[in-house]
């Protein structure tokens, strides 16, 4: 709930099993980036509980928020790369920052940077690349600690169809591995084509499941 | 790897990439520390004068012209059997006239001037250690003073203690000015890093994402602070030197005209050099600390 008394999601009540692949759908201010932000502790619920992998958001610490995100995975809109930082940098700055031995650091990146096939671009700088491209980069980086849960957040909303699908063909080889995917999108056409669970909000509240 | 390697790589490369705002903090830095060094300069060279010309003759016996050999004996043995009196020279009429000569070698003429003996001979008292009392020293000028041959007495400590409250006032002004200086150069050190964190918003908001622990997402940001406070530090006893070599003939000049050529004038011991780089150090990791607080 906001300041002002606005809800900004309401009395949902919601499970995704572990190994799930789901779609968040709902106009603009459904509240769907708010879930993904509850989700990734960056907010927190006015009431209720949130449990992922057994972990309580609402009773962390500072550390156990540290430990906890350094299990999900993120992809956003925006790609969120830093335009200084070579692709492998990119990608590497995960482990990077996580204090993780070099020759990790190398070998985790340059694996996953392959699993999206984009192996051969290691020195190009982000800006460089195509739209798609650039949200491969963002999904290997969301990988490289190969996280229990990915949410992402209008992954697709910066490019044309088909490379959207791209995306959401490399979504669903990720969700094969087991990974839990939470992909926020309004992109009922891609929900429809990719086939997967739907959980639609409107106004902040949970209006339906498929 | 290691939170400091992480933290020296990352500093260095933002340090590279502000160049231009990083001289801002590096000049404040330098100048705070080069007015805090000059006053650690003037300060280390006023005290070891003062000390020096505190072991020099505090009292001075002027005697009449008409002294005769038995009152020298008198004031001899006055001196020698006081508990105040650490020790005596006698300076005799040609030495005086010496040593006016080298103080004074425009007036030497003049001096010449005035016949065979144009300065007093005189007993250069130095006091015990420790220091007697200001009682006991004013009761033996009484009685100096009072003495057949004497001319006059002059008590030379009144001069060094108004010269040390001189001294402490001096040292308390140039502390606060030195205090104030160092505060806004850390200070400057935490707006130019703001303005680097600013550049680097979207690395910390993903280090953020990413469960990063707090000492990779703020030590860069101290390092930087360390960094600039360092090189502000050599930069300030570098140019504290230049200056040094540049009026030290002058200065050196002027104090041998005024108190004679022994009190020399000396850079500031390394001691002092190495705990103002520290310092500058110090003052750069509060500014980074300061800057780093709001990377959360």
């Amino acid at each position: 709930m906001y300041s002002r008394g606005v809800y900004a999601l309401r009395e949902i009540t919601l499970t995704v099993g572990k190994g799930e692949f789901a779609f968040l759908t709902g106009p603009s201010g459904a509240g769907k980036s708010t879930l993904l932000r509850l989700l990734l502790r960056q907010e927190l619920p006015t009431s209720g509980r949130l449990v992922v992998n057994g972990r309580t958001l609402t009773r962390m610490s500072a550390k156990q928020v540290q430990a906890y995100r350094r299990t999900v995975g993120f992809v956003f809109q925006d790609f969120k790369l830093i335009p200084a930082r070579t692709v492998f940098e990119n990608v590497a700055f995960v482990p990077r920052v996580l204090g993780q031995p070099l020759d990790v650091q190398r070998r985790k990146a340059f694996q996953v940077l392959k699993w999206v096939g984009l192996q051969h671009r290691l020195n190009a700088f982000p800006l460089e690349l195509s739209g798609g491209e650039q949200q491969r980069i963002a999904i290997a980086r969301a990988l490289i600690n190969d996280p229990a849960l990915v949410l992402a957040d209008e992954p697709t909303g910066n490019l044309d169809p088909d490379l959207a699908l791209e995306i959401m063909n490399l979504f669903r080889e990720i969700n094969a591995r087991g990974t839990t995917l939470l992909v926020a999108t309004h992109d009922r056409e891609l929900i429809r084509r990719v086939g997967k669970r739907t959980i639609a909000l409107e106004h902040g509240a949970l209006l339906e499941r498929t | 790897m290691s939170v400091l390697r992480y933290s020296t790589d990352e500093a260095a490369r933002s340090l590279w990439r502000g160049r231009r705002s990083n001289l801002l903090s590096l000049l404040t830095i330098t100048i705070a520390l080069f007015v805090l060094g000059g006053f650690l300069l003037v300060n280390a060279n006023v005290q070891r004068w003062i000390a020096r010309w505190t072991e020099a003759a505090e009292l001075s016996v002027y005697l009449a012209d008409e002294a005769t050999a038995g009152d020298r004996a008198a004031i001899e043995r006055v001196l020698s059997g006081s508990d105040s009196v650490g020790g005596r020279e006698f300076v005799g009429h040609e030495e005086a006239r010496r040593r006016f000569r080298r103080l004074f070698p425009d007036l030497a003429e003049a001096a010449d001037q005035l016949g065979d003996r144009p300065l007093p001979a005189s007993y250069e008292v130095r006091l015990a250690l420790p220091r007697p009392s200001d009682e006991a020293v004013a009761a033996l000028v009484r009685e100096l003073g009072g003495m057949r041959g004497v001319a006059d007495v002059r008590y030379d400590r009144r001069w060094i203690d108004r010269l040390v409250a001189l001294v402490e006032a001096g040292r308390v002004a140039g502390g606060f000015l030195a205090a104030v200086l160092v505060l806004a150069a850390a200070l400057t050190v935490a707006s130019v890093i703001r303005l680097a964190m600013q550049a680097r918003q979207q690395e910390v908001e993903i280090m953020h994402l990413v469960g990063a622990p707090l000492g990779f997402i703020r030590g860069p940001f101290v390092v930087e602070g360390i960094v600039h406070g360092g090189l502000g530090a050599l930069l300030a006893i570098s140019l504290l030197l230049a200056v040094y070599a540049a009026v030290r003939p002058a200065v050196a000049g002027w104090l041998a005209g005024v108190a004679g050529p022994d009190p020399a004038v000396t850079f500031l011991p390394w001691t002092a050099a190495v705990a103002l780089v520290a310092g500058g150090m110090l003052v750069g990791c509060a500014g980074g600390l300061i800057a780093a607080r709001t990377a959360r």
